[in-house]
């Protein structure tokens, strides 16, 4: 193994870290919305006036993906 | 601004003659928000009732029900119609009573023969229905039916029926289902029977006809486009009447519902059997004049007077008091919560940081000038209402974006002629993009951001606690609050004075007192030491919510993460319809190369407009987010109750 090789594949292994983290902290916050989500939906149906509060607590996780997204984009740059 | 309209509790009694006058005096006025009386045990008001409404409510009721229900036949509603000259109140009256009951007739007449000319085209549609499948059998639709001998089945089966007895058979093949019309002896419709449930057979009706079946249905066509033209004749005359009548049905609903709202007024005054009491909110500045109002009008045989207000016990109504500019806003603070009319309101913050927000994420002119473009075809359906304060937003989000647009040099991807003005955004994705995106500057940027965000909410909710709260309550949530700073900034000057970094102060190079420890550290963990004692005194369970410092800052750097994602999908719709598929094909261009050549455009075009919605969609909803999580719940409860001045606003009629 060469050098080169070696220089390349660490290239190769920060682009798949940087996938993972922002796949896998998708997959977290998908989990997480899914079923607040399902619950907001609920209460808005039964009630206009959630729709605020409805929409805070399903974006509560969406902080998850983005620090994933953080971690990428130091990875790769 | 920064504060609800300050608002004065206003208390009217007076004797019962007074109670028509001061009604329509506080309608004229509409600033009146009624304090309606539920509770007849409250204190001061034993032997008080509700209210009985006006004499007139049972009249004005049941006009404004006919006036409703010729609206919808009409499908008049004040949204269809700009209003145009007002009409005066009292000739409308006289028009009511004079014209209601012929406009009346004409409809219910109009109504009438239009139900009549639908149902009898739905009959012959239904019988053409009936015949349409007998149309290919060559026999008259009267051979089919009134034997003794014969028994006779039409009907739809899935493949031809063969039988070794005498019989007559017509059948008649089609893609979607076959019609078979069979006659056997009815002594033998036990073997055809059997032979048709074998082809799966299924049954219909035979209509009662003479003649052929193919006659029959012309016949009853030609009926049917008779009255087709009738209907539309009917459907022109009611557009007609329509037209004629809108303006009038408009200002009559206006006038009656007025007349119904003040007639009903009483149901929400206290009274007895001589006198009547109301009470209610006004905005502080126009109290006296409706004070003034009211004596003149009922010759001052009324007492009115402003009450103090108890911001703590009464539920004050809460109106804005923002410059114009911020009506969108008040939609995006309303949709939270409304704020209380002791707090502070957070609209006129939000109305600057929330495109700001925006633009900061999506920043491309391009973009920009995409969203504008939708944002002025939109003006033109939404003309009032909340749909328009939501387009105005999105005007207001598009120039911030075409602004940073301009800043950050991007135009749909590519860079603009000049350098970028604040930050670079440009990655270098297919060889292309310079010399990358300043990525460490943008990431300290929006900490930054989050930083003074967040001390900004701390310091709203000092101001709030101190104003409402009281003792040694009030000295404990106020520093409590100054606790979270503290963490939040001590944290901050610790990490300086150990990591160099990027547009932040650089405390490492002082010299090191204690054990290694330089000032720097000792003054951060200073300031954490006492803002978590000061913390803990207000709620012990408080400490551990202390990470929420670290992520709800962190949080902020979606302002760059979710920016750069725009940018890195439009550069790459960029590389793929331009550097992969048009370059390559322009230099040689063949016959089958300007096929691709316009797959290439058509990729180009799918691919930024679907990331300006993605854009649009993501930036508004995590600008939003950051308002309301990172934001609003450091200093912001709401739940005021809407000023809902008793009254309205007239478009249609004047007195």
């Amino acid at each position: 193994m060469t050098l080169e090789m070696i220089q390349a594949s660490q290239v190769g292994l920060k682009a798949v870290g940087a996938g993972l983290a922002v796949g896998l902290a998708g997959v977290g916050t998908g989990v997480a919305e899914g079923g607040i989500g399902s619950a907001a939906v609920g209460a808005v149906a039964e009630n206009k006036d959630f729709f605020g509060l409805a929409l805070l607590f399903t974006v509560i996780p969406e902080t998850i993906v983005i620090f994933g997204l953080v971690v990428a984009l130091l990875l790769l740059f | 601004m920064l504060k609800a309209r300050p608002m004065s509790r206003l208390f009217i009694a007076a004797s019962k003659e007074q109670l028509e006058p001061v009604i329509h005096e506080l309608y004229r006025h509409n600033l009146f928000h009624i304090d309606e009386f539920v509770d007849q045990t409250k204190e001061g008001y034993e032997g008080f009732r509700i209210g009985m409404p006006l004499a007139e409510a049972s009249q004005a009721s049941s006009d404004l029900l006919k006036i409703r229900s010729i609206a919808s036949t009409y499908m008049v509603n004040t949204d269809s119609l700009e209003p145009g000259e007002k009409l005066k109140s009292h000739d409308l009256r006289v028009l009511i009573d004079r014209d209601l009951p012929v406009i009346e007739k004409e409809t219910e007449s109009l109504t009438t023969v239009r139900s009549a000319l639908d149902n009898e085209e739905k009959e012959y549609e239904q019988k053409i229905e009936l015949l349409r499948p007998f149309a290919s059998i060559p026999v008259d639709m009267d051979l089919l039916r009134g034997y003794q001998t014969l028994s006779v089945y039409a009907g739809y089966v899935s493949k031809d029926v063969d039988l070794d007895i005498p019989n007559e058979r017509y059948y008649s093949p089609s893609k979607s289902s076959n019609f078979i019309v069979l006659i056997v002896p009815a002594e033998q419709r036990a073997i055809a029977e059997r032979a048709l449930s074998d082809a799966m057979f299924q049954m219909i009706q035979i209509p009662e006809e003479s003649g052929p079946a193919a006659k029959a249905i012309e016949n009853y066509e030609a009926h049917a486009r008779k009255l087709k033209d009738e209907l539309t004749i009917i459907l022109g005359k009611v557009e007609e009447s329509r037209k004629k009548h809108s303006d009038f049905l408009l200002a009559c609903d206006e006038l009656l519902t007025s007349d119904v709202e003040k007639a009903e007024a009483p149901l929400r005054f206290a009274t007895t059997d001589q006198a009547f009491v109301a009470e209610g909110f006004v905005p502080t500045c126009e109290v006296n004049n409706l004070i003034d109002a009211i004596n003149k009008t009922t010759g001052g045989k009324c007492y009115a007077a402003e009450l103090p207000v108890d911001p703590e016990h009464d539920k004050v109504p809460v109106e804005y008091n923002n410059p114009s500019f911020c009506d969108p806003t008040e939609l995006i603070i309303d949709t939270y919560a409304r704020p209380n009319y002791s707090e502070i309101d957070p609209t006129l913050v939000v109305a600057f940081v929330f495109p700001i927000f925006f633009g900061l994420m999506l920043g491309d002119v391009g973009y920009g000038l995409i969203l504008l473009i939708l944002s002025l075809v939109l003006r033109r359906f939404f003309k009032e209402g909340d749909g328009a304060r939501l387009v105005k937003t999105l005007t207001i989000f598009s120039i911030s974006a075409i602004v940073f647009g301009l800043l950050y040099s991007e135009f749909i991807g590519f860079k603009l002629f000049w350098e970028p003005l604040i930050f670079s955004r440009h990655m270098n994705i297919g060889g292309e993009g310079g010399g990358g995106a300043a990525i460490p500057e943008l990431l300290v940027t929006s900490i930054w951001i989050g930083v003074l965000y967040i001390t900004l909410g701390r310091i709203f909710s000092m101001i709030n606690h101190a104003r409402n709260d009281h003792g040694s309550h009030r000295t404990k949530l106020v520093l409590g609050n100054l606790g979270w700073l503290l963490v939040m900034w001590g944290l901050l000057i610790a990490i300086w004075a150990y990591f160099s970094m990027p547009l932040m102060l650089d405390l490492t190079k002082m010299t090191p007192i204690v054990a290694g420890i330089n000032p720097g550290a000792i003054t951060g963990i200073l300031m954490i030491v006492v803002g978590v004692i000061f913390i803990a005194r207000e709620n012990v369970l408080d400490v551990f919510e202390l990470p929420t410092i670290i992520s709800h800052t962190l949080s902020f750097t979606r302002l760059v993460a979710v920016g750069l994602s725009s940018v890195a999908i439009a550069m790459v719709v960029n590389y793929i319809a331009i550097g992969l598929i048009i370059k390559p094909q322009m230099e040689h261009l063949t016959a089958v190369g300007v096929i691709i050549v316009v797959a290439g455009v058509l990729i180009f075009i799918v691919g930024h407009l679907g990331n300006a919605a993605l854009g649009l969609i993501d930036g508004a909803l995590q600008s939003l987010r950051l308002n309301y999580v990172e934001f609003f719940t450091k200093f912001y409860k709401g739940g005021g109750r809407k000023y809902n001045p008793f009254g309205m606003i007239r478009k249609f009629t004047e007195d």
